[in-house]
């Protein structure tokens, strides 16, 4: 029996293209390797755009030492074709085509996780992992995804948002409306993940700069209140009709600070874990979180329904903010494809990585057979009439 | 691959022979890069290169009509050039092993005859088919504690190993503790009459080393043949095996769970961290506890206490003994991985250490459990049975997963599998190494691995 082959996208013109890497390399072509039921074909995006696909790619050496420069002198791009499903070609002396059964998309940030590669699946009909198009669009959209989020009544910080173009044009009646909000505040790029860009401010002047700050990466600009006595929690959910949250993860910060790319990838967390701390994907984190049981399960409820309210299916992470004092939840962000999967928190909840892969390809599938029952085309008589 | 088989010129040539693929050479692990295996690489390098110049001589002569067939002949000495001196770098070894190692390790051997006939210490040698080294380890952790012990290094449990132990010792060591490391019928003997013991520990009888001894009973019979060279009842032996007590003689000291030395062993509790249990005699119950893992531990640990305290040492010297001991390296060593545990038993090599694995496997609870093995080695004409015996223990601990090593061995463990109606999963993985590096993928919080038995790559 052929098997099938799965494609592991990642890289992409994203400010995540590196962190992207780590999570296809190390969690998901390794574990779909190991799976020993698939094709891996790993596909790279290059920070200009161009595509790459091919075995050697799934290598972390590669990268790692510097040589992805010298193999994509070497290699002509990949290009995609489309018609019957998604065929990838290689171009030498006879081009190698590989048709890809299932998309498995490894990229984070812009570019990929935001619903761009999504879109592509979607348009060649091919089954593929994690959120769909329309939630990933609007999960990586932090204003979007806090619109559907209060209109499914669920609570989340008081925020604003603009355009950069139009602060930029004339800045005050914009900071006359933030004026609303009580310091400290948070601002932030809406599209970017690992807090790229994203600052904590305590007064006007700091709020300008960092305005400036995630304007340099976005085109909208979302400012949200802190939430006093800050515990903050993240919750992975997988499935899709029916999901289920893996363990309530704690972050150590504290109401004074917040993780920065910086932190959480190259510093390995930066801080000391003591003895409850367990060293998670970024080495930051207690497993489970350290609050009480009602909080812990309207955490995992919390979660769920945001899952549920923004259409999430495959995988995801709901990043939820809890004021300690008054009990009360708040929705912060969504993370439709989370760094590495969040295998080491699903190995907690007793999922190995190998299953983790293995369930969400499941999931692909099952999602694309769901929708292939559904009638996309209409017939009428309309192009009669003309 | 020649260092790989210690330099021993037959396992590396039969290894040669049969090897279908050479491109898994170096795989799992590289050249060690010693003065004699330089000096061997440099040797092959220059005879490689004057074969190679013969063979273009031979060609070019050929070519320019100079020499008959030339070019077919110097073509032929080019392509054989990896064939021949495949075969000729063992001559060496050969040599100097003959000439210069036999002689000079002769003479070493006689001399550590006079060492250990004078030496007045005790003398306790370790014998039998499995779990030499760990009751040797376990000798020496709980009797250091009062006593001054020398013990044989590693696994150096040859007579040319003994020897080399032997120069080293001061003579003022109150207990010498020598593994016998037997490999073919004789060398149990052998190890007798050169270090002339005054205990024997025989740790149980079980298949290995069949392709020299070919029977079981053979192996017992040299194994038990220390016994004879011990004065009456300093011959202790684990009786815990049915094989072991079929092939005991008269006189022989036994112990097993349930009793040592004249305790009775009470108490036992065992879990991933260590094993506790008692031993009572008249009205004193003394209580111990050891880091290391499984039921079948407990003879072991209780004999060594027994032993310890027959010899002089407090029972709290003992208890602090026993509550040093930690697993040996490979020996059902535990870790934990990923939030799971892994028993890696690696270094096990027989059917009795297959047996105990499977039955910790059973006795300690896990959300998952999954075995892990490539099968055993140097099985000869029992392989067959011992594996499909293999495969029917491990149906009998009901792991989860199955992880089997492709190899001569695989099918036998799969059909002791069917004839024990295993229901779980079953992997057959191809490249060992990957599978190991990469462990860390298949497990999750509440696994648990038992990794048993390892083959280099002289044994695939």
């Amino acid at each position: 029996m052929n098997k099938q082959t799965v494609a592991v996208f990642f890289g992409s013109r994203s400010a995540e293209h590196d962190v992207s890497i780590v999570t296809a390399i190390s969690s998901v072509i390794k574990p779909l390797q190991m799976t020993k039921k698939y094709d891996v074909l790993p596909v790279y995006i290059a920070k200009d755009g161009r595509w790459f696909a091919g075995e050697a790619l799934g290598r972390i050496d590669l990268f790692r030492s510097g040589k992805i420069d010298e193999y994509m002198a070497k290699h002509k791009p990949t290009l995609l074709e489309l018609g019957d499903g998604l065929c990838l070609v290689r171009p030498s002396l006879r081009d190698i085509r590989t048709k890809i059964d299932v998309a498995f998309p490894a990229t984070h940030g812009t570019h990929g996780e935001d619903g761009e590669l999504m879109a592509l699946f979607e348009l060649a009909n091919i089954p593929y992992v994690g959120c769909d198009m329309p939630a990933s669009v609007l999960s990586m959209d932090k204003v979007l995804s806090k619109i559907i989020v209060e209109k499914a009544e669920l609570p989340t910080p008081k925020y604003e948002w603009f355009y950069s173009a139009d602060f930029s044009m004339n800045p005050e009646p914009i900071l006359h409306v933030l004026k609303s909000l009580r310091y400290p505040l948070f601002v932030k790029p809406p599209h970017l993940g690992s807090s790229i860009g994203t600052s904590r401010v305590a007064n006007e002047t700091e709020l300008i700069n960092a305005v400036e700050v995630a304007m340099h990466y976005d085109n909208k600009v979302l400012v949200e209140e802190g939430v006093p006595n800050l515990i903050e929690v993240t919750v992975p959910i997988m499935g899709n009709e029916k999901p289920y949250p893996a363990i309530v993860e704690q972050p150590l910060t504290n109401s004074e600070d917040f993780f920065d790319f910086n932190t959480k990838y190259i510093r390995q967390g930066g801080k000391k874990t003591g003895g409850k701390g367990k060293a998670g994907a970024q080495g930051y984190s207690k497993i489970p979180a350290d609050i009480s049981k009602a909080l812990y399960e309207k955490a995992e409820d919390t979660a769920v329904a945001v899952y549920k309210a923004l259409g999430c299916s495959g995988i995801a992470r709901i990043d939820l903010l809890i004021d300690s004092k008054s009990k009360i939840l708040y929705f912060n962000e969504v993370n439709p494809l989370p760094g590495s999967l969040y295998a080491h928190n699903w190995r907690a909840a007793g999922v190995s990585g190998i299953q983790l892969v293995e369930d969400l390809v499941e999931y692909a599938l099952q999602r694309y057979a769901e929708k292939r029952q559904l009638d996309t085309v209409f017939n009428t008589n309309f192009l009669q009439q003309f | 691959m020649l260092q790989a088989s210690e330099y021993q010129s037959l396992p590396y040539l039969s290894w040669w022979w049969r090897t279908k693929d050479y491109s898994r050479v170096m795989h799992r692990r590289s050249l060690d890069r010693t003065k004699a295996a330089r000096l061997l690489v440099a040797a092959m390098y220059m005879g490689m290169g004057v074969q190679i110049a013969v063979a273009v001589a031979c060609i070019i002569a050929g070519a320019y009509g100079r020499l008959d067939g030339g070019i077919y002949f110097g073509l032929g000495v080019l392509l054989l050039t990896p064939i021949i001196w495949a075969h000729i770098i063992v001559l060496p070894i050969v040599l100097v092993r003959l000439i210069i190692q036999r002689p000079r390790q002769a003479a070493l051997i006689k001399e550590s005859r006079q060492i250990f006939a004078k030496h007045k210490g005790l003398k306790i040698a370790i014998a039998g088919s499995y779990g030499k080294t760990s009751m040797k380890e376990l000798l020496v952790t709980v009797l250091s504690q009062k006593l001054n012990v020398a013990a044989t290094p590693g696994n150096k449990n040859v007579t040319v190993s003994h020897a080399y132990f032997a120069k080293r010792l001061t003579g003022q060591e109150d207990v010498v503790i020598i593994e016998y490391g037997e490999g073919a019928p004789g060398d149990v003997e052998l190890f007798s009459a050169y270090t002339q013991p005054t205990h024997a520990v025989i740790t149980g009888i079980a298949p290995a080393h069949l392709d020299q001894y070919k029977t079981v009973s053979a192996a017992a019979k040299d194994i038990f043949s220390v016994a004879s060279a011990v004065p009456k009842g300093n011959t202790y032996v684990n009786i815990s095996t049915e094989l072991t007590r079929e092939f005991a003689p008269e006189g022989i000291v036994g112990f097993d769970s349930k009793q040592a030395l004249g305790y009775s062993i009470t108490g036992i509790n065992m879990t991933i961290q260590g094993t506790s249990f008692a031993l009572t005699k008249d009205k004193t119950k003394i209580h111990f506890k050891s880091g290391l893992v499984g039921l079948h531990q407990v003879p072991v640990l209780a004999f060594v206490a027994a032993f310890a305290l027959q010899q002089g040492l407090t029972p709290q010297q003992v208890q602090a003994g026993m509550e040093a001991t930690k697993p040996y390296e490979h020996r059902m060593q535990p870790y934990p991985l990923a939030g799971a545990w892994v028993i890696d038993d690696t270094y096990n090599g027989n059917l009795e250490g297959i047996r105990a694995g499977t039955e910790l496997l059973s006795q300690l609870s896990a959300k998952r459990k999954i075995y892990v093995t490539p099968g055993l080695v140097d099985q000869g004409h029992e392989a067959q049975r011992v594996h499909q015996e293999i495969g029917q223990l491990i149906t009998k601990a009901s792991p989860d997963i199955v992880v089997l090593m492709r190899n001569s061995t695989t099918a036998a463990i799969q059909k002791g599998l069917e004839l024990g109606g295993y229901r779980g999963n079953v992997r057959i993985e191809d490249d060992p190494l990957e599978f190991y590096q990469n462990l860390d993928q298949f497990v999750a919080q509440g696994d648990l691995v038992l990794m048993q038995n390892d083959w280099t790559d002289n044994y695939a």
